[in-house]
């Protein structure tokens, strides 16, 4: 069996028939920058082709652009980012972002960073950590041209976070992944099951680390863009049963995760986590977790 | 917003400006915080786009006002041509330093000034030297990248 068709069976068995995905580019407004109209209006007069993202706000497709968005004066002011549509849904999943404090793991290259940043109206701390010190300047770019003010960015292993010695209100875990066969044609070729596994302890390690320095009632918004549920429903399923926390339903575009993974039974509450087939995103998995009280 | 110097900090001749919270749980190895304000290279003030749109906001600051076309050609690092400006707010004079905006105001980064503005006929085309642009950006991504 090829590679390909072991990883196609495997999706199969979760309910999901393949099929070949071409990805839409997509953008976030900031609008602690601008205002969102105004931008449309000035993207619309340099003949990009705009189409709202119906389940995120502030965000639109690139329909058609006769040069890349990536150059305009506009995106050079920090009016808004690029940022791929199902990327920008774990930093809208937060509950009262403002005036918290936020810890964002392996936060570079930065978008979802400063998308936090935009929703807190850069108010509070955002402590964005990546274990790559050159990493850690693309991060950095993004937020100067964002006009981010609330962000300490720190050349640090998210194992290692205890370090920082503070407690966090809310934690984003967009953690390393294996990755999905949406934005990377070699996906297939690349990836192997024993990749799967080796991430999948890497998350349950970083999962670890947050759950012991999120304060009581405090968020975590775990996300990968892997379709593999050992990186996904299983490692909720885990920490579930080895931390103080739950799954909390969460309003987003997606299917519901399943609870029984290849004949495995996992906790009632996994089916609040979100599972997105590649299509109109790429691939994509998010669940946001609640600390209990004490 | 206001430069309050209690609320800068530098690390490694990179200076920002910190909001109160951030300052409070400022690490001593941090990479970046707040808003970066600019650089010091050899003796030399490199000041960040984040504080040229503080300075553009001043009544005193120098401007260049430019139009559509020249604010495309500045953002990829051309200089400023004299038929491409609108408006000149403040110093005409040569070698002064001048922040470059388009019509509604935002700076695009900055130059220096040529020649006299004053004087017309037989100067050179070109008006301002690009000195650093927002185009910036792009071009770090891309150097990132390779």
């Amino acid at each position: 069996m090829s590679n390909k068709q072991f990883f196609l069976d495997r999706y199969s068995r979760l309910g999901w028939k393949y099929v070949p995905v071409k990805l839409k580019q997509a953008i976030r407004i900031n609008t602690n920058n601008a205002k969102e109209a105004d931008i449309i209006r000035r993207l619309e007069s340099r003949r990009i082709k705009l189409e709202p993202i119906p389940f995120i706000p502030h965000a639109y497709w690139i329909c058609e652009s006769p040069f890349s968005v990536g150059a305009t004066t506009e995106y050079l002011l920090g009016y808004y980012s690029i940022q791929e549509a199902a990327a920008q849904i774990p930093a809208t999943l937060f509950t009262d972002l403002e005036d918290k404090m936020v810890l964002d793991v392996c936060a570079a290259p930065g978008g979802k960073t400063a998308q936090l940043a935009d929703i807190m109206r850069n108010t509070g701390v955002i402590f964005a950590l990546d274990i790559k010190k050159r990493r850690l300047t693309a991060l950095s770019n993004h937020l100067e041209r964002c006009h981010v003010k609330n962000t300490i960015v720190r050349h640090m292993d998210a194992r290692h976070a205890s370090h920082l010695k503070i407690k966090f209100d809310r934690i984003l875990l967009d953690v390393p992944c294996s990755g999905n066969f949406a934005t990377d044609k070699d996906w297939f070729r690349r990836r192997t099951i024993e990749d799967v596994q080796r991430n999948a302890k890497l998350q349950r390690q970083i999962l670890t680390e947050a759950a012991g320095i999120l304060r009581d009632d405090g968020e975590i918004v775990y996300s990968t863009c892997s379709l593999e549920p050992e990186e996904n429903e299983l490692n909720i399923d885990w920490a579930i049963k080895h931390f103080n926390v739950q799954a909390e339903p969460i309003v987003c575009y997606g299917e519901t995760a399943g609870t029984e993974i290849f004949g495995k039974q996992l906790s009632s509450s996994v089916a609040s986590c979100r599972r997105i087939w590649p299509g109109q995103t790429q691939g994509f998995f998010v669940c946001k977790l609640k600390k209990a009280s004490g | 917003m206001k430069l309050d110097e209690t609320l800068i900090v530098e690390r490694q001749g990179r200076y920002f400006l910190l909001t109160p919270e951030l300052k409070r749980l400022i690490p001593e190895d941090f990479f970046y915080a707040g808003t970066y304000l600019g650089k010091v290279r050899r003796g030399v003030f490199f000041p960040s786009f984040n504080l040229l749109a503080m300075i553009v906001e001043r009544k005193e600051a120098n401007k260049i006002i430019v139009d559509d076309k020249t604010e495309w050609l500045f953002i990829v690092g051309r200089d400023v041509f004299k038929r491409g400006i609108l408006q000149v707010v403040g110093s005409r004079r040569k070698d002064a330093h001048t922040l470059v905006t388009n019509k509604r105001g935002e700076c695009l980064g900055f130059g220096r000034i040529l020649h006299n503005l004053d004087e017309g006929k037989g100067k050179p085309e070109v008006a301002a030297k690009n000195v650093s642009d927002v185009g910036d950006f792009l071009r770090r991504e891309r150097r990132l990248e390779h």
